[in-house]
C-alpha cells in the first residue's frame, strides 16, 4: 500500500482514551475499535460490541495520537476494543503509520484470531483470556504459539468473576497454560451497568457479585503456587 | 580553619545569585543520602501537633493579641520550646497566637477577632481611629462604578482591606551580607536620590528609602530581642537559616498579605550546609535537623483573616512558597541535596500544605531527582510543579513563585497583586446590555439584550466591547488600591530586600474561563437561546445540540480559550498602569471558585445558577471526557506568553489509574509531566488520590486527620476546607480508568 492509501484507510471506532497508566507499560493512549466477535456477560465496554460507533481514517486517528507523543517516553498506543483485529487493513495501516512516527504500539484482542500478519507488526499483545462460561483454552493454546511463532511479547489478563471462575481447578487451568507469561488478574467489576442500561442492553453478569479483594489475593495465591510449582 | 567561599562580584554588589553561581554543589544523585527525623525533631513536632490539634478544636484560631498592633518590636521573644529549638522566632510572642494588624484595614481586624471570639483592644480602635488604613484611602477614591462591579463580584478579591502580598523579600541578602551593608547600601542610594530633581516620584523613593532602612535597624533590633546579632553576615549554616528566618518573620510580623512567599532559600541554605559539612562541623542528621526545625516554623506561621476571606481562600492559607529545583543559565541543575531534604521534610514531619513546595520542573533535571518528586507526590500530594524551561527564557535562573503561580526574580521585581475578573459574569454582562443578571442593576455602558437564538459573531463582537470597558476600569481600580497600599501600607522590610530600582508587574487575572469558553462554544456550535423571567433577567438558557468543549484537545473549543486570553491581556494593556508597572494575567481561581460561582448565574454552557466554575484554567468538572492527557493538551495550549502571571491547573488522578505500582506510578507521573511541560504549558498541581479515601475523610475527619490536597496552586489540609469546597474537590473529574 502507498501512503495515501495507507492514510485512507477507513475504520470504525467508538472513542480514544488518552492517558491511561495500566493498558501497556508508560502512559498510553487506548483506541477502542468497534465491533466483537464475542458476547461476554461481563463484558466492561458494551458500547463497543457492534460496529459503527466513530467513521475514522487510519492517518486522521494517526495524527490525533501523534499529539500524545510527549508523553510516550515509556508508553504509547494501545488498540482495544471491541476486538481490533476484526478490521484487519485499518488496523495493519495505523500501525503502519504510527511506527513511521516512532510510536510503540501494543494491542488488546480476545485471542480469537490468531493473525500471524497482525501479530508480526505489532510491538506487544495483551490477551485476555475468557474462562468464565467454559473450560476450553485451546483456542489460546493455539493464539499463543502464534505469538511465539512471531516472537512478540505477550502478556495476558483474566476478569475474575466470583463463582465462575474463581475455583482452584480453573485458576489451575489457567496457570498451565500460561506458565511464565506475565499475567494479571482483573477484578469483575459492574461499574459499567449504567452503560448497558443506556444502551438498552441486559448485562448479563449483573446479578453476581463484584469481586473483592480477599477474593483476588487468594486466586493470586492459587495461580502463584501452581506457575511456582512447575 | 573554615573553608572561604569562592570570590565573586557579589562582594562588591548585592548579587545572592552571584554568590549561589560560584559557590553551589549541584547533586545529581537519588535521595538514599537522606536522613530521617532526630529524637528532638520528633518531640518539637509532637509539641507542634498539639498546639495545631488544639487551634483546631477551638475553631481555627488558637489564640489572638488584641492589645498590640503587629510588627517587628511588638512582642517580646517567643518559643515553642525554648530548649530544643533550633532556629528561634514566632510571629507574636507564642506559638499560633495571632498578631492583629489593621494597616490594611480596622474593619477587617475587628471582625476578624469577633468572628472568633476575641474584642479588639480600645487602646487599638483608639490609635487607629486617628489613622488612615489603606482601606480608608482607598475608599476615600473609589469611584460609584468600581463599587458597583466589586460589590456585583465581577471584580473580586481585591486586596483593598487587607495586604497586598505576593512579594518576595530577598530573605537570604540578610544571611549573605548582614544587617549593616545592607543598610550601608540603602544610604548609598539614598544619597544618590537625594541628588536628583524633587519630583514627585524622586521624593517617593526617597520616603520609601528611609522607611527601608528603618525597618532594617528594626530588623536588627528584633533578632536581639532573641539575643542573636545579625549585623553581620552569617558565619555557618545554623546562622544562615536563622538569618534568612528572621528576615521572613519579619516581613510576616509588618503583613499580612495574602501570600507571604519565601522565595527560593533551598539552594542557598546548600552552600553553607556544604562547607559546614566539608569542615566537620555537621553531619547528615544535623543538616536535615536544621531544615525539618525551619519547616515547622514556616508550618505554625498564622494570619488573622475573617471567616468571609477563609469562604475566598479556603484552608487557612499563608502561601509560604518555596520554590526547589530548576536549572541554571549554564546548564547545571540547580539541584542541590538541601532541594532533597527540603522535600524530606513531608517524610519526616509528615504531609502538609505549608511551606508550599513548588518544583521548578526541567526536561533536563536530574532523573533521580524528578523520580523522588514524583515519589513525593504520590505518597503526600503536597507538592506542586512550574515549568522551569518557559520561566527561566524570561527571568532568569534566581526567580521565585509568590502565591501560586508568580514568578518574580528574587530581589529585582515586585508585583501589584491585582486578584481577577469574573469572565463568565462579564458575558452574562454582555448579553445582557451591561447589566447585572442577579440584580438586574445597570453596571457598564448600556447595550442590547440578547433576544431569541443566539448569533456567535453578534454576541463575541459585544462581549469584546465590555471586555474593553471592564479592562480600563480594572486597571483604574488596581492602580488606587495599589497608590493607596504605598502610602498607607508600604512592605518597608520586604522592599529594603529589593533593590532600590524595581521593576513592577501589575498582576491582573481571570477567573471562570472554562465556563466562558464552553459557553461561548454553545452558542457558536450549539443552539442557545436566553430564558427571561417576570423581570426581564435572563434567569437560564435554552442549549440545543452539542457542542466541543474545552479540555478534550479539541481546537474548535480551545481556540476559543487561547483567543479569549490574548484579547483580554491586549485590552489591559491599554490603560497605563501605576508606577509604570507591567500588566500580567493569571488564570488562577485558588479555592475562590465556589464564591465566584456563587456569584454568577446560569451560563449558556448548561452551568446552573450558583454552581461552582472549575478552578483557574481547569476544564469543567466531568467535562473532559477524553482522558487525562488530552485535558492536560487543552490547558498547554493557553499561552504564557500573555498569561506571564501564571496559568493553573490542577490534576487528580486516583493512584490505580496512574500505574500498577508505586515505581511504575512514579515513572508515569514523570512522564506526564515531561509530556505536559514540553509543550510549553506552566503549572501543575498533583492530586494522587483515591476519590473514596477523599469521601471517607470527608465522613470521618477523625480517621484521616491530615489529608493534604492540592487545589490550584496550593496545598490545602482538607479538613480545613469548608463542606461546599469539599464537594467541589470531590466533583472536579477524578482522572481514572479503572
Amino acid at each position: 500500500m502507498d501512503r495515501s492509501e495507507l492514510w485512507n484507510t477507513a475504520g470504525s471506532i467508538d472513542s480514544v482514551y488518552c492517558g491511561s497508566g495500566v493498558d501497556g507499560k508508560g502512559l498510553r493512549c487506548v483506541v477502542f475499535f468497534s465491533g466483537c466477535n464475542l458476547r461476554c456477560p461481563f463484558c466492561h465496554n458494551p458500547e463497543t460490541l457492534f460496529k459503527g460507533g466513530e467513521q475514522i481514517r487510519a492517518g486522521e486517528l494517526a495524527e490525533r495520537l501523534m499529539k500524545y507523543k510527549p508523553y510516550f517516553r515509556r508508553g504509547g498506543v494501545t488498540l482495544s476494543g471491541g476486538e481490533p483485529f476484526l478490521q484487519k487493513k485499518f488496523l495493519l495501516s495505523l500501525v503502519d503509520l504510527l511506527h513511521a512516527q516512532g510510536i510503540h504500539v501494543l494491542a488488546e484482542t480476545n485471542g480469537q484470531i490468531a493473525d500471524g500478519e497482525i501479530l508480526s507488526v505489532l510491538d506487544g499483545v495483551i490477551v485476555d483470556i475468557k474462562n468464565q462460561e467454559g473450560e476450553d483454552l485451546s483456542v489460546y493454546r493455539r493464539f499463543i504459539v502464534e505469538c511465539g511463532r512471531h516472537n512478540i511479547s505477550v502478556q495476558a489478563t483474566c476478569v475474575l468473576v466470583p463463582g465462575k471462575n474463581d475455583t482452584p481447578a480453573k485458576i489451575a487451568e489457567l496457570a498451565r497454560l500460561l506458565k511464565n507469561i506475565p499475567f494479571q488478574f482483573l477484578p469483575f467489576r459492574k461499574l459499567c451497568a449504567e452503560k448497558y442500561e443506556n444502551l438498552g442492553l441486559v448485562f448479563p453478569y449483573a446479578g453476581i457479585e463484584e469481586c473483592d479483594e480477599n477474593a483476588l489475593k487468594n486466586a493470586e495465591n492459587i495461580y502463584k503456587s501452581v506457575v511456582f510449582d512447575k | 580553619m573554615q573553608t572561604v567561599f569562592n570570590k565573586g562580584s557579589y562582594e562588591t554588589n548585592i548579587d545572592v545569585r552571584d554568590f549561589i553561581q560560584k559557590n553551589y554543589t549541584p547533586y545529581t544523585g537519588g535521595a538514599e543520602f537522606l536522613s530521617g527525623p532526630t529524637e528532638r525533631t520528633a518531640r518539637l513536632m509532637d509539641k507542634i501537633n498539639g498546639l495545631l490539634k488544639a487551634e483546631s478544636e477551638k475553631g481555627g484560631v488558637l489564640d489572638v493579641d488584641t492589645e498590640r498592633v503587629s510588627s517587628l518590636l511588638t512582642y517580646p521573644a517567643g518559643y515553642v520550646d525554648r530548649e530544643n529549638e533550633i532556629i528561634v522566632g514566632l510571629q507574636t510572642d507564642a506559638p499560633l497566637k495571632r498578631g492583629v494588624n489593621p494597616f490594611g484595614g480596622i474593619r477587617m481586624a475587628r471582625q476578624a477577632c469577633e468572628a472568633y471570639g476575641f474584642k479588639l483592644s480600645d487602646k487599638v480602635e483608639e490609635e487607629f481611629s486617628y489613622k488612615t488604613t489603606h482601606n480608608d484611602g482607598v475608599f476615600h477614591v473609589y469611584t460609584d462604578e468600581m463599587k458597583a462591579v466589586r460589590h456585583a463580584g465581577l471584580l473580586t478579591g481585591l486586596p483593598d482591606a487587607y495586604g497586598r502580598g505576593r512579594i518576595i523579600g530577598d530573605y537570604r541578602r540578610v544571611a549573605l551580607y548582614g544587617v549593616d551593608r545592607l543598610i550601608a547600601e540603602k544610604e548609598k542610594d539614598r544619597r544618590a536620590y537625594g541628588k536628583k530633581q524633587m519630583s514627585e516620584e524622586n521624593i517617593r523613593t526617597l520616603e520609601e528609602l528611609f522607611k527601608q532602612i528603618d525597618f532594617l535597624k528594626k530588623l536588627k533590633e528584633m533578632a536581639l530581642l532573641y539575643g542573636i546579632d545579625i549585623s553581620a553576615p552569617a558565619t555557618n549554616a545554623r546562622e544562615a537559616i536563622q538569618w534568612t528566618y528572621f528576615a521572613y518573620l519579619a516581613a510576616i510580623k509588618e503583613q499580612n498579605g495574602a501570600a507571604m512567599s519565601l522565595g527560593r532559600v533551598s539552594t542557598f541554605f546548600d552552600i553553607y550546609i556544604e562547607r559546614d559539612m566539608r569542615d566537620g562541623l555537621l553531619d547528615e542528621k544535623g543538616a536535615q535537623e536544621l531544615i525539618d526545625d525551619f519547616v515547622m516554623k514556616l508550618r505554625i506561621t498564622r494570619q488573622l483573616r475573617t471567616p468571609e476571606y477563609n469562604d475566598l481562600f479556603g484552608g487557612d492559607p499563608t502561601w509560604t512558597t518555596e520554590s526547589l529545583g530548576g536549572m541554571g543559565e549554564d546548564g547545571r541543575t540547580l539541584v542541590t541535596r538541601t532541594s532533597f531534604r527540603m522535600l524530606n521534610t513531608l517524610y519526616n514531619l509528615g504531609a502538609a500544605p505549608e511551606p508550599n513546595l513548588t518544583v521548578l520542573w526541567s526536561e533536563k533535571l536530574p532523573e533521580p531527582f524528578k523520580n523522588f518528586c514524583a515519589k513525593v507526590s504520590i505518597d503526600t500530594d503536597s507538592i506542586q510543579y512550574e515549568n522551569d524551561d518557559v520561566m527561566r527564557p524570561i527571568y532568569g535562573d534566581d526567580y521565585g513563585i509568590a502565591c501560586c503561580v508568580s514568578a518574580m526574580k528574587i530581589g529585582k521585581q515586585m508585583q501589584f497583586f491585582g486578584a481577577r475578573c469574573n469572565l463568565a459574569k462579564l458575558l452574562l454582562l454582555s448579553l445582557y446590555g451591561g447589566k447585572d443578571e442577579k440584580s438586574g442593576k445597570q453596571l457598564g455602558p448600556e447595550g442590547e439584550s440578547f433576544k431569541g437564538v443566539l448569533s456567535y459573531d453578534k454576541v463575541r463582537a459585544a462581549y469584546s466591547k465590555y471586555i474593553g470597558w471592564l479592562c480600563n476600569l480594572y486597571v483604574n481600580t488596581l492602580n488606587v488600591i495599589h497608590y493607596m497600599h504605598d502610602k498607607y501600607a508600604y512592605e518597608k522590610i520586604q522592599m529594603a530586600l529589593h533593590d532600590t530600582e524595581v521593576e513592577r508587574f501589575l498582576a491582573c487575572g481571570v477567573a471562570g474561563l472554562s465556563v466562558a469558553v464552553d459557553s461561548l462554544s454553545a452558542i457558536k456550535y450549539a443552539k442557545v437561546t436566553p430564558v427571561y423571567n417576570e423581570e426581564g433577567i435572563i434567569c437560564d438558557f435554552r442549549t440545543e445540540g452539542d457542542f466541543p468543549k474545552y479540555g478534550n484537545d479539541d481546537d474548535r473549543a480551545d481556540r476559543i480559550a487561547v483567543e479569549l486570553l490574548e484579547e483580554f491581556s491586549a485590552c489591559l494593556k491599554e490603560t497605563p498602569a501605576y508606577r509604570n508597572a507591567k500588566h500580567t494575567l493569571s488564570v488562577l481561581t485558588i479555592t475562590s471558585n465556589v464564591v465566584y460561582g456563587k456569584k454568577t448565574g446560569a451560563t449558556p454552557d448548561g452551568r446552573a445558577a450558583g454552581d461552582p466554575f472549575a478552578p483557574g484554567a481547569n476544564p469543567m468538572h466531568n467535562r473532559d471526557v477524553s482522558g487525562a492527557l488530552a485535558s492536560l493538551n487543552s490547558v498547554a495550549k493557553l499561552p504564557y506568553d500573555c498569561c506571564r502571571d501564571g496559568i493553573s491547573n490542577t490534576f487528580s488522578i486516583v493512584p490505580s489509574a496512574l500505574g500498577q505500582d508505586r515505581e511504575d506510578r512514579a515513572e508515569n507521573l514523570c512522564d506526564l509531566l515531561d509530556g505536559y511541560f514540553g509543550q510549553g504549558a506552566h503549572h501543575l498541581n498533583v492530586n494522587v488520590f483515591d476519590r473514596e479515601k477523599l469521601v471517607l475523610a470527608m465522613e470521618h475527619p477523625e480517621l484521616y486527620p491530615n489529608v493534604t490536597i492540592r487545589v490550584s496552586g496550593y496545598a490545602v489540609n482538607f479538613h480545613k476546607l469548608s463542606r461546599a469546597h469539599q464537594l467541589e474537590v470531590l466533583k472536579r473529574t477524578y482522572h481514572g480508568r479503572i
